[in-house]
């Protein structure tokens, strides 16, 4: 209480000051506790948001138009290749950690009182991930695009009354030989990941509401 | 007495923040390239040649395209210098009067027939007109025949 009153006023109003904890426990800084698998994926994230970003300047969502934007992208356009590299591997990281950090949740017993609902947040921020991760596949537009598209459309469709509505809300109208359609653009591009944005910040302060990282 | 040097987590924190900075600079001229490539844009059929061409001269390339012209005694032709198997750019070898593909290699005569590699179809001549400065217009848009002069 008493260092807080001789530090300067704007320190306790300044947002940036508060990212970080006042203190780190000793026993939290072990790499070996959580392997550091949910920074990784949250990296993995930052990374695809900045290079998804910069993609969709040279991307064009379509039946015919996904297939060959993505060949350009990665031959002609200056450093599109590397671009696109970074985006798909940092994809391809993140799936295997997110699934690594749940392994580690479980084996950590970091599940149980008063984490529930935090564990609940992951569950569904895995969701959104492979989502993501899916609805990049259809993007790329290959053959077999097409083919991961009509699958997912044919399961969507088989939910009672609702299931053509979803898929078209969800899907479009992807061709059997490209899966790379407007709508899937839009959801993969802004609407899933705001919302996985918006549910790992709050699973993030919901860690330090929960106390903190630490051994049990 | 030599002052120690202390890594306290500030300093290690803001090391970590010039590191950034410094990274995303080098990024600066790549990021430009990349947004301001225009390789995708979708580009006018026509292309305009302005330069004279002598009678019977060897062929010669329109700028910014991969259309090249030439004269001889029946009139004026222009060609499309993309390989008729997989599309890329061929080059013209004047001392052998050949076309010879970079990629798979292909060879073209003259003409612009295949005589070597996997391209079966000759290399493409489009239409050719005359405008009213003399200056020459082609048509990528419209193929014609090998023995098609202007």
């Amino acid at each position: 209480m008493k260092e807080q009153e001789q530090e300067p006023e704007h320190y306790h109003k300044n947002f940036v000051n508060h990212i970080r904890p006042r203190y780190v426990p000793d026993e939290v800084l072990s790499v070996l506790y959580t392997f550091c698998l949910g920074g990784l994926s949250f990296l993995a994230f930052i990374v695809l948001g900045a290079t998804g970003i910069l993609l969709m300047f040279h991307y064009l969502p379509g039946d015919s138009s996904g297939f060959s934007s993505v060949i350009t992208i990665a031959s002609v356009i200056p450093y599109g290749g590397m671009i696109r590299n970074i985006h798909y591997w940092a994809a391809q990281i993140m799936v295997v950690t997110v699934n690594l950090h749940m392994l580690r949740v479980v084996w950590t017993h970091s599940y149980k009182s008063p984490r529930q609902l935090n564990w609940l947040v992951g569950v569904g921020l895995l969701i959104f991930v492979l989502v993501l991760d899916f609805t990049g596949y259809l993007l790329i537009g290959s053959q077999e695009s097409g083919a991961a598209a009509t699958v997912a459309l044919h399961i969507v469709e088989l939910i009672p009354s609702m299931g053509m509505g979803l898929g078209k809300i969800g899907l479009g109208n992807p061709s059997s030989l490209s899966g790379s359609t407007l709508v899937v653009y839009v959801w993969h591009c802004v609407g899933l990941p705001m919302i996985a944005l918006i549910l790992q910040l709050y699973h993030f302060w919901r860690i330090r509401q929960d106390g903190g990282v630490r051994p049990l | 007495m030599a002052r120690q040097l202390e890594w306290t987590r500030r300093s290690v924190l803001r090391l970590a923040w010039v590191g950034i900075v410094a990274a995303s600079a080098l990024t600066f001229k790549p990021l430009i390239q990349y947004l301001t490539s225009d390789e995708d844009q979708l580009r006018s059929p026509l292309v305009f040649y302005e330069k004279s061409l002598a009678e019977n001269s060897d062929w010669q390339k329109a700028s910014n395209s991969r259309v090249w012209v030439r004269q001889d005694t029946l009139g004026i032709m222009a060609m499309v210098a993309t390989c008729t198997h997989l599309g890329c750019e061929v080059n013209y070898h004047p001392e052998k009067k050949e076309w010879l593909c970079p990629c798979h290699g292909s060879i073209y005569d003259s003409e612009g027939r295949p005589i070597y590699g996997p391209a079966l179809k000759a290399l493409p001549r489009v239409a050719v007109n005359r405008q009213p400065n003399g200056s020459l217009i082609i048509n990528t848009s419209k193929q014609v025949g090998l023995d098609a002069r202007l």
